[in-house]
């Protein structure tokens, strides 16, 4: 494995002991690339109180080329689709490689906050979300209490 | 001829035809009266009367006093004490010429002229075979007397030939079927200056003066052709050879004028040939060395020697005769080198070994005669110290003298150098000199095994071949001399030193030193030398040095010089100093100028040191000097020892290094490379001449057996002559052979050779394609001109423009320091203005005055003071601060990077067809419009960022570096580059990136003062765990003898030509003492002439460089070279 560029090393050890509030990181022991992610739901949004896991990865380019990242955990969003991919712009055109993990996170963290149905991912949840936004709320919450129980 | 089954009655038609006719009682009855009674007369004891009944039983139709002859005759040419058989065999093998034939009205009788005929025509004997009966008898007589050396005891058949020849007279009868015929020489009066004009060309056909006679009627029958006439002509009349022609085909009819009819032509050797060559040896190299290095008319004695030789060699050529491959030689003489030891063969447990040995020959004899190239470099590196190996036994060198511990092959090499040195006590299991040189033949002449009898008269005969098992199977012969030998000749060679030609890294001067502690002076010299005290008597050096050159120089007994080349001088030193524990033992070195009497420290003085280091510079200097004055110098005295590392050094004899080299005297010689050969064959004459190796040194002889018919395509010759040459004295280990214990020499740790590719940018891009259009303009010019020979300095010129580019661009305009094709041409300058070439829209400046000054506010409003200018941040790579400050690169929308990240960023982006923006405010940003900080006398300004200097591979090389910094900061690296103008480069942009506390850097190339190269590889050598250590190393000037194995990883910047300079320069950090995997990186521009620099390298490692022939050769292959580049 080519070894590690120190910007890695720094942004690990500060995600260590400097964490963001309602989001934890730990880097997979055999590939220090590798993060296992929870994110707890924001506040006053449908998925408040549940805690969410996401796996990331920081591909070799990395920071030139964005860190890809993807839930595990079962969400409804209209952003985000069945397999967890997740549809925010600055993992995508809007990268910069002053952006690092830490702004990444807090970023999806934001986007559970603020859906944002016009710029759909998964198309049945955003259909739902447009037509009736009350009910695909409720259905965010059961689905949060349902597959994001924290442990 | 005779099918099995058929062989009673054969026989026995055979003694009812021919011998019941009692024609061998009736010729032989009447000898007796006169010759064949003496003997007896003498005193004839009851056990030869028992012999010779029981010869009669054997042969009954023997009369009782030829019996006796014979008995008499096995006596003498008998080895084995069993005359019976011995007679009998004499009598097998010589019956048909020497009885029968002596009937007059027998077919055999054919065989011989009659004495008119042979008085007249031929007035020397032609061979026994066609003797007058009157010349047989005194051969006869003198074979049972005084006589004996000149008579031929027996003869061994060699081969028969199917010779069509030519009816010149019509015969009134068909020929018989067996018919014998003779062989005449009808030229009475022969010299061979009529045959030959002056300059030894043929004047006259040989088929004019060689006849086939009828043997009843006396009459020309035919003539045979030139080929064979050539073979016969100067044979014939020799007694060395036998020939008998015996009529095999001719259609059953007469024949008239210009028919052709089969005869079989069975050619022998006779003792006598052999007899004439038992003390030849090393006194016929003196007597010939004359006449290859003068310019001789040929007398008529030279002419026929000449005649003989080239009949020799015709002959067995067409009989096909076949020399054994030396390499067989080696292998079988390990097991049974007994057996070919010819003085005692004659037990029956070695003819078995030497019938399962013929098996081998007849297998090597299938063997292709003609190797390639590469077999044949194959052959040569491989070949020559594989056996040695296996056998050497180990010497260790005392530990209270040595420090180090030895390999077990260095061992073995320690063993083969004292051996070499004839120091036999020191080393172990040897007893004499023959050891050392094994059993070496001399190179020219070449093993034959004696082929099965298939001539006529044994097939007719039906003689077993059993009778000739007493003797020999092999024979040798020197078919350039056409010397004939039993015995085997061993060359035995006085030479007190050699050539170690261990591979790179296998540890020469570590084995040097090892021999030198154990051997540091001249034990005997000195010895006598204290007894001549003791005794007071005066004896010269001369006298108790016994043979060795000693003029009227001092003899310098306890001294060992060592030359190298400057860059190795400290490593010696250094090296000396860890392995020798001896205080009494000192190395010095020796400038020229530090020494000021070099004669009295070393021969005066009590304790002069034990080694003394010099450069080839030294040497040479001193030489050009000391042709006037030399009393004091290097070459005032004789050395005991002088030792010359990277010997390859003086390969070309005409250079003043190697003629300095020359004249230095000494008594013990060694040669030290690891590359024996680089261009061409001739480099090894130059070692042997260094170490006057008699009698190759002689500069005629060398080119008589080793260039020429390396010229000619001879190959093979040429190869197996110097390798016959260096046998004994070279030692050869490569680091894939195995050990005794079947394990490679050296381990060394996996070497990783990786070859990065990396893109143009596109100023760059501009540049290539400009240079590149022109360069293909002109070789397209040349081609079609037919020209290019002509043009070719200046294609070399376009072609090193390419690879400028291709390393950086301010390359442009000097010159390439290496290229000796280039540097002959004096005064070449070319003023490249790289911005003319590139056009005026391309400034490096993408903004408007106007703008500029805008940034440039806006940087020096947000970063004030140098201060805040030390301490900012790269968002990219979380570096703060950046660090060194040159290192800042402001976007126009006056965000700082690092030069790196931004840059890799902007390439990134573009690869992905992307606008770049900046990181921080995703503001559009551009190459041109960036702005750099400068630094000048502590001070700090920003100026326009000038991207145009930026290099490709530089950047590559930054990035890898960068990582590996970041990695493992206490890496030693090394990077190669063939431009000494690019290492300055490098040395620029890499102090400009790297903070002196993140890496040092360090340059050697030519241009370090032997002081500050010691300094140089002593500071790179200590590792620190906190900072990089990068050398940039010249390809030259530290491609050879550098140990850099502190370090486990290389770049190298640009390709060169030849891929073995390259590999050395890996090997530098690839050898002996590395612990960790190597990893070498090589930078290649993409679609650029590098990539084809490759294809040209991977074409030369096929062909094998070793055969390169001349300079002609070499130029056509550059030429070839060029157009590979360009297609």
């Amino acid at each position: 494995m080519a070894s590690l560029p120190k910007r890695i090393i720094k942004e690990t050890e500060r995600l260590v002991s400097d964490p963001v509030p309602g989001i934890t990181a730990q880097p997979h022991e055999d590939n220090l690339r590798y993060f296992q992610v929870t994110i707890e739901g924001p506040q006053q949004s449908p998925y408040e109180s549940g805690v969410f896991e996401l796996e990331l990865f920081l591909p070799d380019d990395y920071p030139m080329e964005a860190p890809k990242v993807r839930f595990l955990t079962k969400i409804y969003h209209p952003n985000i689709d069945r397999l967890g991919r997740i549809c925010l712009d600055v993992l995508k055109t809007n990268w910069s490689p002053a952006l690092q993990i830490r702004t990444v996170l807090l970023s999806i963290q934001a986007l559970l906050a603020s859906p944002n149905p016009n710029d759909p991912l998964a198309n049945d949840v955003a259909e739902d979300w447009i037509k009736n936004e009350e009910a695909a709320i409720e259905k965010a919450r059961e689905w949060t209490r349902l597959y994001a129980k924290p442990k | 001829m005779t099918a099995e089954g058929g062989k009673g009655s054969e026989r026995k038609r055979f003694f009812h035809e021919e011998l019941e006719d009692s024609i061998l009682e009736a010729s032989l009855e009447n000898e007796d009266s006169f010759l064949f009674q003496q003997p007896d007369a003498n005193g004839a004891q009851p056990k030869e009367d028992d012999e010779i009944e029981k010869i009669k039983n054997v042969i009954p139709d023997l009369t009782y006093s030829q019996a006796s002859n014979l008995l008499k005759r096995a006596e003498a040419v008998d080895l084995h004490g069993e005359r019976i058989s011995t007679a009998v065999d004499l009598y097998f093998e010589s019956s048909p010429t020497n009885y029968k034939s002596s009937h007059p009205s027998s077919v055999q009788k054919a065989m011989q002229p009659s004495p008119a005929h042979s008085s007249t025509e031929s007035p020397k004997p032609l061979n026994m075979s066609i003797t007058t009966p009157t010349k047989r008898k005194k051969a006869l007589e003198g074979s049972s007397h005084k006589k004996r050396k000149h008579t031929i005891e027996w003869r061994r058949f060699i081969g028969a030939l199917q010779v069509n020849a030519l009816a010149t007279r019509p015969t009134t009868k068909p020929l018989q079927y067996g018919t014998k015929l003779e062989i005449i020489k009808n030229l009475s009066d022969n010299p061979a200056s009529r045959l030959y004009t002056s300059n030894g060309k043929k004047k006259a056909s040989m088929a004019n003066y060689v006849r086939l006679f009828h043997p009843d009627s006396r009459r020309e029958v035919g003539r045979v052709p030139e080929n064979i006439a050539q073979i016969l002509f100067p044979l014939a009349d020799t007694d060395e050879l036998e020939f008998e022609a015996t009529m095999v085909f001719c259609d059953n009819k007469r024949l008239s004028v210009g028919d052709t009819f089969i005869v079989q032509l069975d050619c022998f050797l006779t003792s006598l040939i052999f007899d004439k060559t038992e003390v030849r040896g090393e006194n016929k190299f003196s007597q010939e060395k004359r006449s290859f290095s003068q310019a001789v008319v040929e007398s008529d004695d030279e002419l026929e020697m000449r005649s003989r030789r080239l009949a020799l060699l015709a002959l067995f050529d067409q009989v096909h005769m076949r020399p054994h491959v030396d390499g067989v030689d080696i292998i079988t003489n390990s097991s049974e080198k007994e057996v070919i030891d010819l003085e005692d063969d004659s037990t029956g447990e070695d003819i078995d070994s030497i019938t399962n040995k013929d098996h081998t020959i007849q297998n090597t004899q299938i063997q292709q005669d003609v190797l390639d190239l590469k077999q044949l470099k194959s052959f040569y590196k491989s070949a020559l110290s594989m056996e040695s190996s296996k056998i050497l036994p180990e010497t260790t060198p005392p530990p209270e003298v040595f420090k180090l511990d030895l390999r077990p092959y260095q061992k073995q090499g320690l063993t083969w150098m004292l051996r070499r040195e004839r120091e036999f006590d020191l080393s172990p299991s040897v007893g004499s000199a023959e050891d050392v040189d094994g059993n070496m033949m001399n190179p020219l002449w070449k093993q034959f095994s004696w082929p099965r009898d298939l001539s006529w008269t044994t097939q007719r005969l039906e003689v077993q071949q059993t009778i000739q098992k007493s003797e020999a199977q092999l024979f040798y012969a020197n078919l350039h001399t056409g010397e004939f030998s039993e015995t085997k000749p061993v060359i035995k060679s006085m030479l007190k030193g050699g050539i170690l030609a261990d591979e790179m890294g296998l540890g020469k001067t570590i084995s040097v030193l090892a021999m030198i502690s154990m051997v540091p002076f001249d034990v005997k010299y000195d010895e006598k030398r204290r007894i001549e005290e003791n005794d007071d008597v005066v004896i010269t050096d001369q006298v108790f040095l016994n043979g060795n050159i000693v003029g009227s120089k001092p003899y310098a007994s306890k001294t060992t010089l060592i030359i190298v080349p400057m860059s190795l001088l400290s490593q010696w030193q250094q090296e000396f100093d860890k392995a020798c524990r001896d205080p009494s033992m000192r190395c010095e070195i020796y400038y020229g100028s530090n020494i000021s009497n070099l004669k009295t420290l070393l021969t005066r003085t009590k304790t002069p040191p034990a080694v003394l280091l010099t450069t080839y510079g030294t040497v040479q200097n001193e030489w050009s000097r000391s042709l006037s004055q030399s009393n004091t110098g290097l070459f005032s005295v004789e050395f005991f020892r002088i030792v010359i590392d990277e010997g390859h050094t003086i390969r070309n004899r005409s250079t003043r290094t190697s003629k300095s080299m020359m004249d230095l005297t000494s008594s013990r010689r060694w040669v030290l490379t690891g590359t024996p050969i680089i261009n061409r064959l001739d480099d090894l004459y130059s070692l042997v001449k260094f170490m006057k190796l008699e009698p190759w040194s002689q500069v005629g002889y060398w080119k008589t057996f080793v260039s020429e018919p390396f010229e000619k395509k001879d190959y093979k010759q040429a190869f197996d002559v110097v390798s016959s040459i260096l046998e004994p004295v070279l030692l050869r280990r490569t680091k894939q052979m195995r050990g005794a214990d079947g394990k490679p020499l050296v381990e060394l740790p996996p070497k990783e050779v990786t070859i990065e590719k990396v893109k143009f940018n596109e100023y760059e891009d501009k540049l290539y394609k400009y240079f590149l259009n022109r360069a293909e303009n002109s070789v397209k010019e040349g081609l079609a001109r037919g020209d290019l020979l002509k043009k070719y300095s200046t294609i070399l010129v376009h072609i090193l423009r390419l690879r400028q580019v291709c390393c950086h661009v301010n390359l442009l305009g000097s010159q390439d320091e290496n290229d000796e094709d280039l540097a002959e041409r004096k005064g070449f300058t070319e003023n490249v203005n790289v911005s003319n070439l590139i056009g005026q829209n391309d400034k490096p400046s993408g903004f408007t005055d106007d703008e500029f000054k805008i940034v440039l506010n806006d940087i020096n409003d947000k970063f004030p003071s140098d201060d805040s200018l030390r301490g900012l941040e790269c968002s990219i790579c979380t570096s703060e601060p950046i660090d060194p400050v040159t290192q800042v690169l402001f976007t126009e929308c006056a965000h700082a990077f690092c030069e790196n990240c931004i840059l890799e960023y902007i390439k990134f982006q573009g690869e992905k067809n992307q606008k770049p923006k900046c990181p921080n405010c995703r503001h559009e940003i551009d190459l041109k419009r960036l702005l750099s900080v400068k630094e000048s006398g502590g001070k700090l300004s920003i100026t326009l960022y000038d991207n145009s200097s930026r290099s490709s591979k530089i950047c590559a090389l930054l990035k890898d570096l960068k990582r590996l910094q970041e990695a493992c900061p206490g890496e030693q690296i090394v990077v190669f580059s063939q431009f000494s103008s690019y290492l300055d480069i490098l040395e620029a942009e890499l102090s400009s990136s790297f903070s002196s506390s993140s890496a040092k850097i360090y340059k050697f190339d030519g241009r370090l003062s032997l002081k500050d190269r010691t300094r140089v590889l002593n500071d790179f050598g200590v590792k620190d765990l906190t900072r990089l250590k990068i050398l940039l190393l010249s390809l030259k000037a530290g491609g050879v003898g550098l140990n850099l194995t502190c370090a486990s990883r290389a770049y190298m910047m640009d390709p060169w030509w030849s891929p073995s300079l390259e590999d050395q320069a890996i090997d530098r950090i690839h050898r002996i003492g590395q612990i960790n995997n190597v990893k070498v990186t090589r930078f290649i521009m993409e679609h650029s002439v590098e990539e084809k620099m490759l294809r040209i390298q991977d074409r030369k490692r096929s062909l094998g460089e070793a055969v390169d022939a001349d300079e002609e050769e070499r130029r056509k292959r550059r030429i070839e070279e060029i157009q590979m580049l360009f297609e």
